[in-house]
């Protein structure tokens, strides 16, 4: 029997893989995706992002959608029929191996949101159950474990650190950062250069980044992105069996017994162990726990609060952008402009809390960055003119080489509170079932008002940084749809087990040996994308299980 | 969605077979997917040609992609009628029989309708996906479409074609 039986390989389940592997305890991780290494990575637009090849056919596997509107209603989309897409990277280390990397630490406030900005009328804010002092430790555990690169400078909003700064120096940065630097400079906003969970120099027995000009969506070739793969799971001893879906928990007398999976193929497989951990990204690990209903539980496992799948969160805000054009630049400007590979790393934080002179807003983050340098994908985005109409023939083909060699796009995220709202949850549906014929899962979405006003708020800084760097077609999106990879809730923690699933070490109330470490546990979601969160919290319970394991030895 | 709306789908879906186009009730002609896809790139994107790039037979990938529904596949090929359809409804011949000044005539009136334009726009981007994506999928001609955009591609470049 296996000491600890992690369900899922990303962020949320490899700290507790590699600390509990390390420490000499027996762990095996389930994944159902494949294991790719860092040779198996390469930049191939065609499969990663024309062909999906990290994420499993909506033919397969699928969601069903409920989108609500204010007022109460919803329309319901089947995720294979609208191509509706809510997976991210099915693969060990999981979506980690395909992200950014803009790793921002949540910051003191975002752990007291109700205590500090006070009730918000229809969403259901509270405060966390732990401090960010609790959780600033294992912070900066990530950082030298993980690998964090960059440079900390001081702002309005700078959360406490325990050192002085990062240990990994910052990435090199293209020369238009100069431009936005002065525009901040200008508008009296405070530039800073964003952290990024990618080496800049080898260390960790991994490579440093070779600025290969794809890093956001694609696997990291020489293991500079600290992926849960490369920063964890490749530097432990944890047996991985991947092409294993669990499907199935089940529990005796307060304790889960067993795990079940199937391989691709259908085959049945069974996994014992004495502790069990979940973390198959929030939307998942719901629809797992709500599908394993048994007599000792039957609204689901762990579900006897009824808090199961409740207050599901994204990030809210948006994006938007302003175009570069040679027209309004010197040569040595243009030269800059179109240096390939090198980073932009660039984000604003000065509203992370703002006054609009009634009340005191909760505010969010702004990173900055280059359009993506896929290359079918910006060629796609040339085929209509201002008007709308389909353009072919040589007048297509002069736009897209005027567009794609004389400018650039520079790009901005915003990060904001979404707020837990009651018709933003996971459940499963009563027919529609995947491959396997398990329930799929229904993802509630609900976006509550405030989200969008911050979002404006905050999207209409950026403008003025772009407009102040001289950029043109500069035009922004704020809006309810909520981005697939940044997804938190569904089990939430806290001290009462009748309005929590888990308790402050993300232990299941009703449970004595199955933990949450993915973002399920997040009450609410701060307003920075949530895997730094995710990592440091997940060392944080690995640290608690390991104290238990060692207990029930002696 | 338009194009499910106007017609039903096609079992078959190859790029080799029989595409009857009717005229009426009456079977005007049977033409294949391939040809009329291979007039028509030229026609939306001949840049690709001047490259030495050969967005034809890239389309045969991509009817063959496990990462492509069947749906979709089947939509490429029903495109194919309804552009036939048009071709004949305007000048009484098949779209690859047609001057070059007229196919661009059933283009235009074609791309006025949702429907033919949002089928235009799926092989254009097809189209673009077989001169810009990586070589080993075998049309970017020696990356001639990466050089004509000042593009150099990103390292490691794949070893072998994900299909």
């Amino acid at each position: 029997m296996y000491d600890v039986c992690i369900i899922g390989s990303g962020a949320g389940g490899s700290p507790i893989a590699y600390e509990l592997s390390n420490a000499g305890f027996n762990v095996v991780v389930l994944e159902k995706g494949k294991n790719y290494k860092e040779e198996d990575f390469s930049k191939d637009e065609l499969a990663v992002s024309r062909r999906d090849m990290f994420t499993p056919p909506l033919k397969e596997q699928k969601h069903i959608i409920n989108e609500y509107s204010q007022s109460g209603k919803f329309v319901r989309y089947d995720g294979e029929e609208s191509g509706w897409n809510f997976w991210n990277g099915s693969m060990v280390g999981g979506s980690s191996n395909i992200m950014s990397g803009y790793f921002h630490r949540m910051k003191p406030k975002d752990f007291k949101l109700l205590s500090s900005y006070g009730e918000v009328k229809g969403a259901n804010v509270i405060d966390w159950c732990i401090s960010y002092d609790e959780l600033e430790p294992y912070y900066d555990k990530v950082e030298k474990v993980v690998g964090v690169s960059g440079k900390i400078v001081k702002h309005k909003f700078a959360e406490p650190r325990s050192t002085p700064d990062l240990p990994y120096p910052m990435l090199e940065t293209n020369g238009v950062t100069d431009w936005f630097d002065k525009a901040c400079k200008d508008l009296k906003f405070t530039a800073i250069p964003t952290p990024r969970a990618v080496l800049s120099q080898n260390a960790l027995g991994r490579y440093g980044c070779y600025y290969s000009n794809f890093c956001g969506s694609y696997g990291c070739a020489s293991g500079a992105k600290g992926s849960a793969r490369a920063a964890l799971l490749q530097k432990c001893d944890a047996e991985i069996i991947t092409d294993a879906f669990v499907y199935k928990l089940d529990s005796k007398d307060g304790k889960i017994t067993r795990a079940y999976y199937y391989t691709k193929h259908g085959i049945k497989h069974i996994i014992n162990a004495k502790i069990f951990v979940l973390s198959a990204q929030a939307i998942e690990s719901s629809r797992l726990l709500l599908n394993s209903k048994n007599e000792e539980f039957p609204n689901g496992m762990a579900n006897s609060s009824g808090e199961l799948g409740k207050n599901l969160v994204f990030s809210a805000g948006g994006s938007g952008s302003g175009r570069f054009i040679f027209e309004e630049l010197t040569k040595e400007q243009q030269k800059a402009l179109m240096q390939p590979g090198l980073f932009f790393n660039r984000s604003l934080q000065d509203w992370y809390d703002y006054d609009d002179g009634c009340r005191t807003y909760k505010g969010g983050t702004i990173d900055f960055l280059f359009e993506h340098q896929n290359l079918i994908s910006r060629v796609n985005r040339e085929m209509y003119d201002e008007e709308g109409n389909l353009l072919w023939g040589e007048k297509l083909a002069d736009k897209i080489h005027k567009t794609l060699t004389t400018s650039r796009v520079l790009t901005f995220e915003v990060f904001n509170d979404w707020l837990p709202t009651d018709n933003c949850n996971v459940s499963v549906d009563d027919e529609a079932k995947d491959k396997w014929g398990v329930p799929v899962g229904v993802i509630n979405l609900n976006s509550h008002p405030q989200d969008l006003e911050v979002g404006e708020h905050l999207a209409k800084k950026a403008v003025e940084v772009l407009e102040g760097m001289g950029a043109v077609e500069i035009d922004y999106s704020i809006s309810a749809s909520p981005p697939p990879n940044l997804v938190a809730g569904g089990c939430r923690f806290g001290d009462n087990p009748k309005t929590s699933v888990l308790d402050k070490n993300c232990k299941a109330h009703d449970l004595e040996n199955l933990y949450v470490t993915d973002a399920s546990f997040m009450p609410t979601g701060g307003s920075v994308p949530y895997t730094w969160t995710i990592y440091a919290n997940s060392f944080r319970v690995a640290d608690v299980i390991k104290d238990k394991l060692k207990a029930s030895k002696h | 969605m338009d194009y499910l709306k106007r017609r039903a789908f096609l079992k078959a879906g190859f790029l080799s077979s029989a595409v009857i186009v009717m005229n009426g009730c009456s079977v005007f002609v049977i033409t294949t997917s391939r040809d009329t896809i291979k007039v028509l790139q030229n026609d939306l994107f001949p840049k690709a040609k001047e490259l030495g790039i050969n967005t034809a037979d890239y389309i045969g990938i991509v009817l063959k992609h496990s990462h492509i529904s069947q749906e979709d596949k089947e939509y490429l090929k029903n495109g194919v009628k309804w552009l036939n359809e048009s071709a004949v409804e305007m000048y009484k011949k098949q779209y690859t029989k047609l001057l070059a000044h007229e196919r661009q005539e059933v283009l235009k009136s074609f791309a006025q309708e949702s429907w033919g334009s949002s089928w235009l726009d799926t092989i254009l981007r097809y189209t673009f996906e077989a001169s810009f994506g990586d070589p080993i999928y075998g049309s970017n001609n020696n990356k001639a479409g990466w050089k004509w955009l000042e593009f150099t591609g990103g390292e490691p470049r794949p070893k072998k074609v994900y299909l």
